[in-house]
């Protein structure tokens, strides 16, 4: 189009108007952004990793019934190891566990009465007259015999092994329960301090740890971490615009768009009560990238223009900049709202969902902004030539710099050998498919640690000597009061325990029939042939009696309610990892179905461990779904934007080969999919694809409105989009690549993994797309006549072609 | 651990010798050693033989009901009771006896007979601070049934109070030392004494940390047989939502307790 052409555009008039009130636009800007950032204020965090899951979830649902049932808490867990030869039954260590169970009495938060230990337990013993109830030791023992004697009872009472003492006796345990779960995360911080404070000896450690301590201490630590992140990333982009243009508004100005967006998704979410969640940490890079693409866009454009026509007014410069990137700028953000949009539609966790949404308000943000702000800012400022774009000898052109002849130079080399780029990402597409279904479904919590932290160790030494730390609950449930002292019940739960025990990873579980037992066995002058469950109705209401008479009233509601109608059994699992769980929780499910049910008992699993499964299950099972939503919205929004279905489903082609290389190296990276990476897809395909759209677009502009030559038009596509667009997966490239700098993990693998998603659409859209133009030569991009594989390859019907 | 006997033996002697300051000064409120030595010096019968419904309810509102017939009677300074189980049925028969000795040294004995073993066996003495078969009341809370401690608490008149309509002196006590405080499990007690026939009409409850632990109300108080009896015991325990119904009847103190019944035969024989 010639200059004065341009002029009788709409879209001249729109931003000849837009620019004849620059401050008006900038003064409207500003009081939206302090709009939207006086709502920030009120925005509430939920860390809880049930957040993560619907309210109405089912499992959820039933887990808080059963531990509310049977006052099922998240408790604080101490350890007290000792590697030397007698563990930790020697004077010096149970003295320890004597000091430590006094002094975590004495902390706020902490219930005196609920504290678990061999100082507050008792043994139960059996012998010739009757049964002997009392503290391990009455005085803290000051030799090593009387240090044995605690041992041996200890060791003969199977309740506690495993659950308070190692099977080994390396260790021991201190249970806390917490009055208030949301302060667990300084409850955790108190104990770590009496830890370091403890009068501990040579060969003992002590540990915290506890899921309430893992929850609280979980979102904080990830909030530190993106805190630290989030404005390094946007340093680093800074200097990447700084790099690319050469000037300070080029470097401060998207700064100015990037603070719009955040502000206004950010402040929407506190407007609309949507909490702050985990991953909502993920958004704010995710916002910096976009906001900074426009402007990046705009920036190279409006200097280009400046280098080819020095004499025109900045006001004319930017008016014809805007006219020429609006379309693609609009384009790419309706792609990109529409794969957030995807995300919103097809994901089963409230988090991402919003995730979706918000991203989708935030994108639109930019745009509104790219378009208004930015050039009523830029024609109001005096205008200077960047550096990196000088004028030609040749009127009406520019001199590219070196990053220009570095993409002119990819350019061709790129379309030197078409056939084999087309071979190449087959070829990547197939491997990435088969990269795909080797993807293993996995999640773990205490991996977003650090392996040296303290919390991970505790988690290691307990799963390790202990029954472990991760709770399967399975809520038995009768018809009528009473039906659980049933002799035929009880023998039920005791068969479901044994098969449960020989599951791997599980360490061992607990119920009531466990408490019969060892009544049985105390009241039987301690004989080990009485460790059985009485096959008697009346005898076991009787010692259900004598157990409630013998405890605190409360004592024994994690077992059985109150009108003996339930019971809880609770089985320990040492690992938190899905793999390990699913085995165990769809074995357990087996096995109830098919032996445990019957009239008149049932059972249910219940429990953080089922939790869990289902939701993990659940993430999986809707993955794939979700990135062909994604995917398929992005096609829609492109098809109809380019109004052409050839052109949407190019424009998919660069993130869909993206998606699978990604998935490809993660599986041969062992990288999971789980919560983290589950979202990258969608987030790559909703920044990816701004890539495409930008290469096609410019493409269909230079073929068929220029109508310039397939040469000519990838010679001057690669040194201008090409060189905004390789900045623009520079700064996303880079600003992601410092969350892999993190030391969480899970950002670590997010960072990276959306790092090489991003990397991997830049050089796609810039090889693959040419190349498809050149081979293929597609009607929507200005070919009269499309090679025969055209049709094979698209659908494009004989009849359509011969138009 | 304290005897009940020698704290009436006590408290008995100190009478005449306390009077005097007390009549002295009718006007000003009477210091917390004096209430507590009017509530001590009550008759509280040799004997007693009571029914006594238990029923206990847990924080979601699922509640528990036993039936026993109680026996209790002093042998000088020692003090022996008996329990036996009336309801549900499949607990009939099982029976509790306890022989409290008055040496704090000498732990007390406890024997439990449960019929579907046909068998008596001893079970060892609980601590003062532990429950009492699974209600909301400890075993010395039992033992001193509205009695005090002296030896246990410091004590001081808070002030003045009224409860069901009845006057009384808010009576604040505080164990000795934080040993005794965590044998008891209280760091702090208010009651509210009935200034005209020296019985504790509600007692308030502060775990060793000082929050709130349990409310007492002891209710239908009347005479039987010339004694000031409570017929009724509401406890509240604030940390759990468990909360203990105690119902006293059939009370009689005068027709005498066998001894026979508080030995291992009667368990087995039952009532």
């Amino acid at each position: 189009m010639t200059h004065n052409a341009l002029k009788q555009t709409r879209a001249w008039r729109v931003f000849w108007w837009i620019t004849a009130f620059p401050r008006t636009f900038i003064v409207l800007g500003l009081a939206l952004i302090i709009a939207c950032a006086s709502f920030v204020p009120s925005l509430v965090k939920d860390t809880r990793s049930d957040a993560f899951l619907p309210d109405d979830e089912p499992a959820l649902v039933y887990r808080d019934k059963v531990k509310d049932i049977f006052g099922l808490t998240d408790p604080m867990v101490v350890a007290v190891v000792n590697d030397g030869p007698h563990g930790v039954f020697n004077p010096n260590s149970l003295a320890l566990v004597d000091w430590l169970t006094e002094e975590i009495a004495r902390l706020d938060n902490v219930d005196p009465d609920r504290i678990t230990s061999l100082a507050t337990e008792n043994n139960i013993s059996g012998y010739e007259e009757g049964m002997r109830v009392e503290s391990f030791w009455e005085a803290i023992p000051e030799r090593q015999e009387q240090a044995d004697q605690v041992r041996a009872a200890v060791m003969d009472f199977p309740l506690y092994i495993g659950s308070l003492v190692a099977e080994d006796g390396s260790a021991t345990l201190i249970v806390a329960e917490v009055s208030d779960q949301t302060k667990a995360q300084q409850l955790y911080e108190d104990l770590l301090m009496l830890a370091d404070n403890a009068p501990a000896n040579a060969g003992e450690q002590i540990h915290v740890a506890g899921e309430g301590a893992v929850s609280g201490y979980l979102g904080s630590y990830i909030d530190a971490d993106a805190q630290r992140m989030n404005p390094l990333a946007a340093l680093v982009i800074t200097i990447i615009l700084f790099i690319a243009f050469r000037t300070l508004r080029g470097a401060l100005l998207p700064n100015f768009v990037v603070l719009a967006t955040v502000a206004s998704a950010i402040g929407m979410m506190a407007a609309f009560e949507v909490s702050f969640f985990v991953v909502t940490n993920g958004l704010l890079p995710v916002l910096i990238g976009i906001a900074v693409a426009d402007s990046i866009h705009i920036f190279s454009q409006y200097y280009e223009e400046k280098a080819r026509y020095p004499q025109d007014s900045p006001r004319e410069i930017v008016v014809r900049t805007m006219v020429h990137m609006w379309r693609p700028i609009t384009m790419t953000t309706l792609t990109t709202q529409a794969g957030f949009f995807g995300l919103y539609l097809a994901s089963v966790m409230p988090p991402m969902q919003y995730f979706g949404l918000f991203a989708m308000i935030g994108v639109g943000a930019a745009w509104l902004f790219s378009v208004t702000v930015v050039p009523g800012w830029l024609s109001l400022l005096k205008l200077k030539p960047s550096p990196s774009y000088r004028p030609d000898p040749q009127p009406g052109q520019a001199r590219v710099d070196y990053f220009g002849r570095l993409m002119t130079k990819f350019g061709k080399s790129v379309l030197h050998k078409p056939r084999l780029v087309l071979a190449i990402a087959f070829v990547m597409a197939v491997v990435g498919v088969y990269g795909a279904t080797q993807l293993e479904l996995n999640e773990s919590r205490i991996r977003v640690f650090q392996k040296h932290e303290p919390i991970v160790k505790a988690d290691t030494v307990i799963n390790r000597l202990f029954d472990g730390a991760h709770y399967l609950d399975i809520l038995v449930e009768t018809p009528e009061a009473e039906d659980i002292f049933k002799p035929q019940n009880l023998a039920r739960i005791e068969a479901l325990q044994s098969y449960i025990e020989t599951l791997p990873h599980v360490g061992g579980s607990t119920s009531v029939v466990d408490y019969l037992k060892q009544m049985n066995r105390s009241l039987n002058e301690g004989r080990r042939d009485a460790y059985v469950v009485p096959d008697d109705k009346d005898l076991i209401a009787q010692y259900f009696l004598l157990y409630s008479a013998s405890a605190d009233p409360t004592d024994f509601q994690e077992e059985v309610d109150y009108d003996y109608r339930l019971a809880n059994v609770r089985v320990s699992m040492n690992s938190g990892k899905y793999s390990d769980e699913k085995v165990v929780v769809e074995s357990a499910q087996d096995y109830i179905d098919s032996h445990f049910n019957a009239p008149g008992i049932t059972a249910h699993l219940s429990g953080r461990v089922n939790v869990d499964y289902h939701w993990i299950k659940r993430l999986g099972e809707t993955n794939w779904g979700s990135v062909g939503v994604a995917l398929f919205m992005v096609w829609l929004m492109a098809s109809l934007a380019f109004r052409s279905v050839v052109a949407g489903t190019v424009t998919v082609l660069p993130v869909t080969l993206t998606v699978l290389v990604v998935y490809a190296v993660m599986a041969a990276s062992g990288i999971w999919l789980s919560i983290s990476t589950s979202m990258f897809a969608a987030i790559a395909i909703g920044l990816g694809v701004d890539f495409a759209v930008h290469t096609i677009e410019r493409l269909e502009v230079l073929l068929r409105d220029e109508h310039r030559s397939l040469d000519e038009s990838m010679a001057m596509l690669f040194p201008s989009t090409g060189r905004a667009l390789f900045f623009n997966f520079l700064a996303l490239a880079l600003g992601f690549g410092v969350l892999a700098t993190s030391k969480i993990v899970i950002l670590q693998e997010f960072g990276s993994i959306v790092a090489l998603a991003v990397t991997v659409s830049f050089f796609s859209s810039l090889i693959l797309l040419p190349v498809i133009a050149k081979v293929f030569r597609p009607r929507f991009l200005g070919f009269e006549n499309g090679v025969k594989s055209l049709r094979v390859n698209f659908g494009i019907s004989e009849s359509e072609q011969s138009n | 651990m304290l005897s009940l006997t020698r704290q009436i033996l006590t408290g008995t002697l100190l009478i005449p010798v306390l009077l005097i300051p007390t009549i002295s000064v009718a006007f000003e409120l009477p210091d917390g050693d004096e209430v507590a030595r009017r509530i001590n010096a009550r008759d509280e019968g040799v004997a007693v033989a009571r029914n006594l419904t238990m029923q206990m309810t847990d924080r979601r509102g699922k509640t528990r009901t036993r039936e026993t017939r109680a026996f209790r009677k002093y042998y000088g300074e020692e003090k022996k009771t008996v329990i036996f189980y009336l309801e549900p049925s499949n607990v009939r028969d099982t029976a509790f006896l306890t022989w409290d000795y008055p040496n704090a040294d000498k732990d007390d004995d406890q024997w439990l007979y449960l019929p579907a073993m046909r068998k008596v066996r001893r079970i060892s003495a609980s601590d003062r601070g532990d429950y009492f078969l699974g209600t909301d009341l400890t075993y010395e809370d039992i033992k001193l049934e509205t009695r005090i401690g002296l030896e246990d608490y410091t004590r001081k008149t808070l002030g003045e109070d009224e409860v069901d309509g009845h006057h009384c002196y808010l009576l604040e006590s505080v164990p000795v030392d934080e040993k005794t405080a965590k044998e008891l499990g209280y760091g702090r007690v208010e009651q509210c004494v009935d200034s005209k026939i020296w019985m504790v009409r509600r007692a308030k409850f502060w775990d060793i940390k000082g929050k709130q632990l349990k409310t007492s109300h002891f209710r239908e108080i009347r005479q039987v047989q010339g004694i000031w009896t409570q017929h009724r015991i509401e406890v509240e325990n604030h940390k759990t939502g468990h909360n203990t119904l105690f119902i006293f009847s059939d009370i009689d103190y005068q027709h005498g307790v066998d001894d026979e019944l508080f030995t291992q035969t009667a368990l087995r024989r039952g009532l």
